[in-house]
């Protein structure tokens, strides 16, 4: 006979508002159906209005856990990777969003966790716990991230260094990390820009990595680092046909 | 929709049409106001320390918000209380799953969701054939969708779970909405939910004053066999003391019951309110304990969460309903199907 092996909600004693910015946050009947529908019309926007393009679709695992990374040069890069995650993963796919933008008020945090489904990462103040704490669900959960290791926007669409984060989520840990390449996002929607133009979005997605052999401390952080970025770049400069529409 | 439905259903108008709702409005309003002057004068005296006033102060904060969230529906018209009862059974429901983890079935909690609303659209349309034949039908359906997963590792547990669900927000909450059906339901109900909140009170009362040994220390620890029988005794007292105005002897002896037979069946229904409501508050500790959990919820500051407050009232309801339903009938002579028709 197994013993009880349901638990209690993780976020159980937490106020309402307080659940829309933490990190154990779980959805439930309702905040899955606000999330599909959500993911729904982004999926149509997408598209319809950016005609976006999709290469390598097999190379998302089937199961969680994994990360999504990818460069990051607009607010449409978090729509186009979570668009193109299977509905039956959307309770458990989970964008990291940066928190002084998408959390720093009670409405933007409603819309961010109750639609989007984002989890927080304060950047100014993201300390070793969160980071622990992010790693720790991925592991245990299983769920999946998607996440921007240049950790802000690139203002002029070139890829910028890749912070240490993503090393200290996956070092050592079995869990793919797919590299990403998203080409258009920036001449549709540039840092800066309110409304995003009708430009034509490709995305790109590499074969996945694993990290399990290396070193979770400064040094593998970095190795990992710098191989996802020299991933991503060689899949842009691949520039291959693309026939897959969402 | 038959004229006397729709009186009974969105007419506030007849809100003080029996004399007990208007008493126990007032005495209610009264009770409000006087609190927070006598925990001052409490605290002023040096009775209470300033951390239990405090606490009181939440408490009676939570009570300012609740009592008009109770009665208002109550004195608004019986669609408003039927209404009003399903949404508080949907979130209880939610309170129960997201504790014991059922939460995460996504497709059981559409289900009982929809189980829950049946029920309430069953009740507001006054038809007692449907209302009965949902909980065996929502069992069926239950064990059908607990099986599409095709997961049969933790069937039993999670299937289990949501039967338990639908049968304490389904049926039994359901049980207190149907009540709305009865012409005079304002005064039936604010007697059954101000005995069930008065008989947590008198415990908590008699329990202070004279409790020694521990009703069942391992499940509730604070509870006491003084407070326990304090509360059977003052409760049933009470649902005698308000139940002689409430059932004049015009309608008593309409239903062939004579004075002496009333005073018995208001004693038994005191009895059956007292004891079966203090099984609730022992089931809801039952539950707390095997999940490891304080309190349900944060809804309600003070109080913990909505089933902390609510769950003597779960069992109470359907108790108290087939009680009255056996002695008297419940709603007998307003029309039935007012919405599907007759």
């Amino acid at each position: 006979m197994n013993s009880w092996t349901m638990q209690p909600a993780n976020d159980l004693e937490l106020a309402e508002s307080a659940r829309w910015t933490s990190l154990n946050r779980e959805s439930g009947l309702v905040s899955t159906l606000l999330h599909g529908a959500t993911w729904g019309m982004i999926k149509s926007y997408l598209g319809l209005y950016h005609r976006l393009r999709i290469e390598g679709i097999e190379n998302i695992p089937e199961k969680p856990p994994f990360v999504l990374v990818s460069n990051h040069t607009s607010h449409l890069d978090a729509l186009v990777l979570g668009a193109v995650m299977p509905g039956q993963l959307r309770d458990r796919v989970f964008p990291i969003a940066a928190g002084d933008v998408f959390f720093c008020s009670a409405w933007r945090s409603a819309f961010a966790a109750k639609l989007l489904n984002a989890l927080p990462m304060w950047r100014k103040r993201c300390g070793a716990h969160a980071l622990q704490e992010l790693r720790r669900r991925l592991l245990d959960e299983p769920c999946a991230y998607i996440l921007f290791p240049e950790g802000c926007r690139s203002r002029n669409g070139r890829t910028q260094p890749f912070k240490n984060g993503i090393g200290m989520l996956v070092a050592s840990a079995d869990v793919p990390v797919v590299p990403c390449h998203i080409d258009g996002a920036f001449e549709s929607l540039p840092p800066g820009r309110w409304a995003p133009v009708p430009r034509s979005i490709t995305l790109r997605i590499g074969a996945p990595l694993r990290f399990d052999s290396v070193e979770n401390d400064r040094l593998g952080w970095e190795q990992i680092a710098g191989t996802l970025r020299s991933a991503i770049e060689q899949i842009g400069e691949a520039n291959t046909e693309c026939q897959v529409r969402i | 929709m038959n004229e006397i439905a729709k009186v009974r259903l969105f007419d506030f108008r007849t809100a003080f049409d029996h004399p007990v709702t208007l008493w126990v409005t007032v005495a209610i309003a009264a009770a409000l106001v006087v609190a927070p002057i006598i925990i001052l004068a409490l605290s002023r005296s040096g009775r209470i320390n300033g951390e239990l006033r405090k606490e009181l102060f939440r408490r009676y904060l939570s009570w300012l918000v609740m009592v008009p969230l109770m009665l208002g529906p109550v004195l608004l018209g019986a669609f408003w209380t039927i209404a009003g009862i399903g949404l508080l059974s949907l979130f209880c429901y939610r309170e129960y799953a997201r504790a014991t983890g059922l939460f995460r079935e996504k497709l059981l909690s559409l289900v009982l969701m929809l189980g829950i609303v049946a029920v309430t659209l069953a009740t507001l349309d006054h038809w007692y054939r449907l209302f009965v034949a949902l909980t065996p039908l929502m069992v069926a359906v239950i064990a059908a969708t607990g099986l599409l997963a095709d997961r049969p590792n933790g069937y039993i547990q999670r299937v289990g779970l949501a039967v338990l669900a639908f049968l304490l927000f389904g049926t039994s909450m359901g049980h207190l909405g149907y009540f709305a059906n009865d012409t005079n339901y304002r005064p039936y109900l604010i007697l059954l939910v101000l005995a069930v909140e008065a008989n947590d009170i008198f415990a908590y009362c008699c329990g202070k004053l004279f409790g020694r040994r521990k009703l069942a220390p391992n499940t509730s620890p604070k509870k006491t066999i003084a407070g326990s029988v304090g509360a059977v005794i003052l409760t049933t007292l009470l649902v005698v003391g308000i139940g002689w105005f409430l059932f004049p002897a015009v309608t008593v002896t309409a239903h062939g019951i004579n004075r002496w037979q009333q005073l018995r069946y208001l004693a038994m229904l005191g009895l059956i309110i007292s004891v079966v409501g203090q099984f609730g508050d022992l089931m809801l500790s039952a539950i707390k304990r095997d999940l490891g959990l304080k309190d349900m919820g944060k809804l309600i500051p003070g109080h913990g969460g909505l089933l902390d407050r609510f769950d003597s009232l779960i069992l109470v309801a359907p108790a108290a309903f087939h009680f009255a339903n056996y002695i008297a009938g419940v709603g007998l002579n307003q029309p039935v199907k007012i919405l599907t028709g007759a």
